[in-house]
């Protein structure tokens, strides 16, 4: 399935995006979402980036400091290829 | 006593005693004034000095060593070690942070960020060619830049002022970060932290292009935003397209009020009242901060700037602000309004 890291936010607020091909069952899909999903947002930090991640028809505000060992590569080379979305 | 004595069929008592009671009138009313004026009023009119030796700067700069986990930064300068180092970037943030520091306290006596002192603690080198800088909450952050893009995000003293007025305004007006009140934030921090440049630079109205993060961005023609022009700091970015922000109100643009939204276009609109700020400090003249600068203080310290204020607000208080301190008629007044009228607000 295709995953999507989509960045916002920011200084200059401007959209970057990466695209990934995994093979990740639906049970772990939801795992993952439930570990990385963002605490509700009190107040923006200011100027601050914010990650989503798309799966399928769904977005959800993540938190990447939350994502588990196993999947750290593979969210290290998403971050690595964000590519800006005029 | 004055009244007989101003009855006096000597005209010198006489005269004597009007001057007298004049002056005692004068006297009585001032300390009347002075009796009931906030600590607010007391700055503007310029009472509240500074105290010599009773503020200095502290300041902490730590590397992220790009990455982001902000707690296992190392610290590598501060104030009371003043430590040799390398770091460009690391130079940069005492450099900027000095500047900002510099600026609040010798202009309005401003103690640090809090005007309590507070430890100004700034993060480079954070994540991996990350294009950004931020305030959250006691820190600012700043990231190397893409390198095709953008730059260090520290190579401008702006920007390093900009972030440092975000924690200026958290602990004034804590004005909310979405919609009018959102783009009102980011504005006093550009409005500031064109100012510190200035000042800094000692660049007067007419000789500053008034444009933010102009190192920040790569390429001669590109700066991150224009008080002057809003719309304008990038044309036809290759990457980027061209800078969104409006100039007028009747241009303000409506977005969502969530992360894919810029809560509200707060970086986008800022354009408007950053635009309303630049025709203010410009018809003025001079130094921007002499003037406008200490006008925009003066509202972002006010209480009566609520946490949800809009771009009319801000533009009432500024107007009764420049009016308190120049004059009703004065020109710094008509600047003043002559900056929400061109800004269409």
């Amino acid at each position: 399935m295709k995953i999507k890291l989509i960045r916002t936010g920011g200084f200059l607020p401007i959209t970057r995006e990466a695209e990934a091909d995994v093979n990740l069952s639906d049970k772990q899909v939801k795992q993952l979402l439930e570990i990385i999903q963002h605490d509700r947002i009190p107040s923006p930090i200011k100027d601050g980036h914010y990650y989503l991640l798309d799966i399928g028809t769904k977005s959800t505000l993540v938190d990447l400091e939350k994502v588990p060992d196993e999947y750290k590569a593979l969210f290290s080379k998403l971050k690595d290829d964000l590519k800006i979305i005029k | 006593m004055f009244a007989r004595l101003m009855e006096s069929g000597n005209k010198k008592i006489a005269d004597m005693a009007v001057r007298s009671n004049f002056r005692s009138f004068r006297f009585r009313n001032d300390r009347i004034f002075f009796q009931k004026a906030s600590l607010h009023d007391k700055t503007i009119l310029g009472l509240i000095t500074k105290e010599p030796g009773k503020k200095s700067m502290q300041m902490e700069v730590y590397d992220c060593k790009q990455k982001t986990d902000l707690a296992t930064a190392t610290l590598i300068w501060d104030t009371k070690n003043n430590q040799k180092i390398t770091s460009v970037a690391g130079k940069n943030v005492i450099r900027g942070g000095k500047a900002s520091w510099d600026f609040y306290s010798d202009l309005f006596g401003r103690n640090s960020i809090d005007n309590k002192g507070l430890m100004i603690k700034q993060y480079v080198h954070y994540d991996k060619g990350m294009d950004n800088a931020y305030w959250d909450g006691r820190r600012m952050v700043y990231g190397d830049g893409d390198g095709a893009v953008f730059t260090s995000f520290t190579s401008d003293i702006d920007v390093i002022g900009h972030e440092l007025t975000h924690g200026v305004t958290e602990n004034e007006a804590n004005l909310n970060y979405e919609n009018q009140a959102g783009a009102l934030n980011e504005s006093f921090s550009d409005i500031f932290g064109i100012m510190i440049k200035q000042k800094y630079d000692n660049q007067d109205v007419k000789k500053s292009n008034w444009l933010i993060g102009e190192k920040v961005m790569v390429g001669p023609r590109y700066a991150l935003r224009s008080l002057k022009a809003p719309g304008t700091a990038y044309i036809d970015h290759p990457e980027l397209g061209t800078d969104p922000q409006p100039a007028t109100m009747d241009k303000y643009q409506n977005l969502p009020n969530n992360e894919s939204g810029d809560w509200g276009g707060v970086h986008i609109n800022s354009g408007i009242t950053n635009f309303a700020f630049y025709v203010a400090a410009f018809n003025i003249g001079g130094y921007a901060w002499e003037k406008a600068g200490r006008i925009w203080y003066a509202v972002l310290t006010d209480t009566a700037l609520v946490q949800n204020a809009e771009f009319v607000d801000v533009k009432n208080l500024t107007i009764s602000h420049a009016e308190k301190m120049f004059g009703i008629n004065s020109s710094e007044s008509k600047a003043v309004r002559q900056g929400w009228d061109e800004a269409k607000v």
